[in-house]
């Protein structure tokens, strides 16, 4: 997360990137800057960065930046975006001067990974480049990018939102070339938008499902259409799709999934899902009488932040919180396996957060019923048969956010992996709570179908 | 609704023994609409004249039929099948396209499209024993449970052309399966009445394990007479085939996660009773001495409790009419007939 500033503005700044080839190249000279910088990081590793000089050039390639893309595009973009813009950027260098230290691991590049790691390096290794700017990137596609990469906004529905509602920002700002429509050449400005924010963490199935649903919005368009409209129906459209296939969906879930809990349950949950943790209150809410197992495991924790909102309500659900290694102990007295998914693949397998499948086989084998709450804007008309085929690490930023001191810290011969997520097979699921009902696993890909819709 | 009562209709219907609970709930609804004069004229006596004569009198008419569907399930001891009668006779009504002239004919044709399919639906047993017949291999010893006039259409149609021997269980408490025995004897299908303890015992005897239904949930799963999950079990155990057949209006819209979330279920069943106001160890005493001779028991100076007697009633009632078969113990060909005529709601 503090690499902004150790990734290398300078040569921005330096040279004028004006053509393609001068662009490339300059991003190779970044790259080898960026080596060389690290290299220098890590032989100095106690020693002090320097702080302020850099702080100073964030932001001063910040501008420059936006000039440069202001000019290639002539994107209208107000003087108080820029500074907003700007202004993330300086806020984010002074703030990075005390985790940097810690940091240096991230940057390794995958070459520099440990045997044990290399197999892993396709699952995308945390890149140095989550905070250079490349392009004509909105700023308010910076600041999510950011967002992204810190975890601070973190699960797929809350990201897809935010995504959506970052691009009814861009498209707003949008202004057609002279030469061009809109619903040819808003994609190509949008695009980058998307490589930005793919570059600060990998794409979610949700904010996949959202952005191919835009194009064909965007593709849909008439050619006729004053500007102004056509921008506004499709900030609509989004707005419909965030209200439809995520809120309502939400509502209705809450409703079919409280259906199922009766009083004197206890239900299991693992770390933290939006729609979950929706379900618990709203059956508080309506006065059953149950209580909740949240199981947590490292490194996120997010369990815990469940556990605040399930417990600090006007009416307390009664919580117990506790470890993935106390599940045995525990799963005897449970009666129903409540979870949220990421994404849900058309063999029924579910992907979500690392640990729920263990949860899940765990609860199967003890036959408590294991319910995945999961809306159908989620589905992926893939098939995913483990987790290793694709996956994400928990960037050692965020990792070491979480875990005070006293913890591992990566050495020579010592690497952390924290894979994001895994998956867990058709055969450990009961049913899904999705908004058109309670649907076996195996029965997900007849969905779309369902739905009359040719793909998702 | 007035007084027409819509339990009593479904009573007196039920009591044609070829009508099974959905179809005769079927057939009530219908009749609750024939006696449903009163609500289309209730927009008329309306002080502000509605502006669409037809939603609103549609409005009040699936009212009424939701209304009579909920007093049917509050009254009925068994609401599963009959659900997903009323649910599909609703959809059905909410689903008709509304172009006929005027609210009485639209009326008259939903009652009229009612008793057809009521009547039609009547054919699919005869239907789904034909498709069944392809299962019965010559010589097959088949095992049923409780009574099921599909099976039994089934079976009977299949002795006509194949020797086939049975294997009924004795369903406990309603003792059901020996009503089966007796029509397949009369019939003169060789068939013998197991103990609903048996099954396992008698399982590698038999072919393949042939079950009615009392629904079909959208989990692909079976809800049937209690027991039916048992030999599920152990039939999966033994590595036999087990089929369930289903009409199509047995399909319910209803997912159980487990056995006690069946709406059928309630705190009654599998409750524990009070326990009796002695101190323990003379009831135990009682308890273990129950067996032997009332006299023996009198030695006790005290006067004696009542020594607890547990009857066949209180049995039943402890004990649940249906359980849930999880659709993996079924084998996947579950003989269903769809039909397109009426919107289906699975």
């Amino acid at each position: 997360m503090p690499v902004p500033i150790i990734a290398d503005p300078p040569p921005f700044a330096g040279g004028k990137p004006q053509g393609q080839p001068a662009q490339q190249a300059m991003t190779r000279a970044e790259r080898r800057e960026l080596q060389e910088k690290q290299r220098a990081a890590k032989a100095a590793l106690k020693g002090q960065p320097p702080q302020p000089k850099e702080s100073s050039q964030g932001k001063q390639s910040q501008g420059t930046v936006t000039t440069a893309g202001q000019a290639k595009a002539k994107t209208p973009s107000t003087p108080s975006k820029k500074a907003f813009a700007g202004d993330i950027q300086g806020s984010k260098a002074s703030t990075s001067k005390d985790l940097s230290l810690g940091l240096v691991g991230e940057d390794m590049p995958p070459k520099q990974l440990s045997h044990g790691l290399r197999i892993f390096s396709h699952f995308g290794q945390p890149k140095p480049v989550g905070h250079t700017v490349k392009g004509d990137i909105h700023p308010a596609i910076i600041r999510l990018g950011l967002l992204y990469s810190d975890f601070k906004i973190c699960g797929a529905n809350a990201r897809c939102i935010a995504m959506l509602t970052a691009f009814k920002q861009v498209i707003q700002d949008y202004t057609t070339p002279s030469h061009s429509t809109i619903s040819r050449h808003l994609m190509t400005h949008l695009s980058p938008q998307i490589t930005h924010l793919v570059s600060a963490r990998p794409m979610s199935v949700t904010m996949g499902n959202a952005i191919r649903e835009l194009k064909l919005e965007i593709s849909a368009i008439d050619i006729d259409v004053i500007e102004q409209d056509a921008k506004e129906s499709l900030c609509l459209k989004i707005d419909n799709y965030i209200r439809d296939r995520i809120i309502i969906a939400d509502e209705v879930i809450q409703e079919l999934a409280g259906k199922k809990i009766k009083d004197g349950d206890v239900i299991l949950t693992y770390a933290k899902s939006s729609v979950v943790e929706k379900v618990l209150l709203e059956a508080q809410e309506e006065g059953k009488k149950f209580s909740v197992i949240v199981i947590d495991s490292k490194p996120l924790l997010e369990g815990k932040i469940l556990l605040r909102s399930l417990t600090s309500g006007p009416n307390p659900i009664p919580c117990t919180y506790a470890l993935l290694p106390a599940l045995p102990s525990l799963l005897t007295q449970v009666t129903m396996v409540l979870v949220g998914a990421h994404a849900l693949f058309s063999n029924g397998a579910v992907y979500s957060r690392a640990g729920t499948a263990m949860i899940a086989m765990m609860a199967k084998t003890n036959s408590v019923p294991v319910v995945v709450c999961c809306e159908t804007y989620k589905f992926s008309d893939g098939v995913m048969v483990d987790g290793f085929t694709r996956n994400e690490l928990v960037p050692l930023s965020v990792t070491q956010k979480n875990s005070r001191s006293h913890d591992i810290v990566p050495a020579l011969n010592l690497d952390n992996l924290n894979p994001l997520y895994d998956l867990t097979p058709p055969t450990y699921i009961t049913a899904v709570v999705t908004e058109v009902g309670l649907i076996p696993p195996s029965s997900i890909s007849s969905i779309p179908l369902a739905l009359g819709k040719a793909s998702l | 609704m007035g007084d027409f009562d819509i339990y009593s209709a479904f009573q007196r219907i039920l009591k044609n023994d070829q009508i099974s609970t959905p179809l005769a709930a079927i057939f009530a609804l219908t009749e609750l609409i024939e006696n449903s004069d009163g609500i289309d004229l209730i927009p008329l006596h309306r002080s502000s004249p509605a502006h669409s004569h037809l939603a609103g009198t549609m409005f009040e008419l699936v009212k009424a039929l939701n209304d009579g569907a909920e007093a049917l399930t509050k009254q009925a001891s068994n609401p599963i099948s009959l659900n997903a009668g009323c649910e599909l006779f609703i959809a059905f009504v909410t689903l008709f396209p509304h172009d006929s002239a005027n609210f009485t004919d639209l009326k008259k044709e939903l009652i009229r499209q009612g008793q057809n399919y009521a009547a039609e639906a009547l054919t699919y047993r005869k239907k789904i024993a034909e498709l069944a017949f392809g299962f019965i291999k010559d010589g097959s010893v088949i095992l049923t449970h409780s009574y099921s006039r599909v099976v039994m259409q089934t079976l009977l149609l299949a002795h006509k052309r194949k020797r086939i021997s049975v294997f009924v269980t004795e369903a406990r408490p309603r003792g059901l399966g020996i009503k089966t025995a007796e029509v397949l004897t009369a019939a003169g299908v060789p068939s013998t009445v197991i103990l609903d303890s048996a099954v396992a015992y008698v399982m590698d005897k038999v072919d393949f394990v042939l079950v009615g239904s009392e629904a079909v949930v959208e989990s692909g799963g079976l809800v049937n007479a209690v027991g039916s999950n048992q030999i599920a079990i152990i039939a999966r155990a033994a590595n036999k085939p087990f089929y369930a057949l289903a009409e199509s209006y047995k399909f319910h819209r209803l997912f159980p996660l487990s056995q006690y979330d069946l709406p059928s279920h309630n705190s009654k069943i599998l409750s524990f009773p009070h326990p009796l106001p002695v101190d323990i160890p003379s009831t135990i005493n009682s308890l273990t001495k129950q067996p032997l001779p009332e006299s023996s028991t009198s030695s006790n100076n005290e006067p004696d409790p009542i020594p607890p007697r547990i009857t066949q009633e209180q049995i039943s009632e402890n004990n649940p009419d249906v359980d849930y078969t999880r659709s993996v113990l079924l084998s996947t060909s579950t003989v269903r007939i769809y039909n397109t005529d009426v919107p289906n709601d699975n």
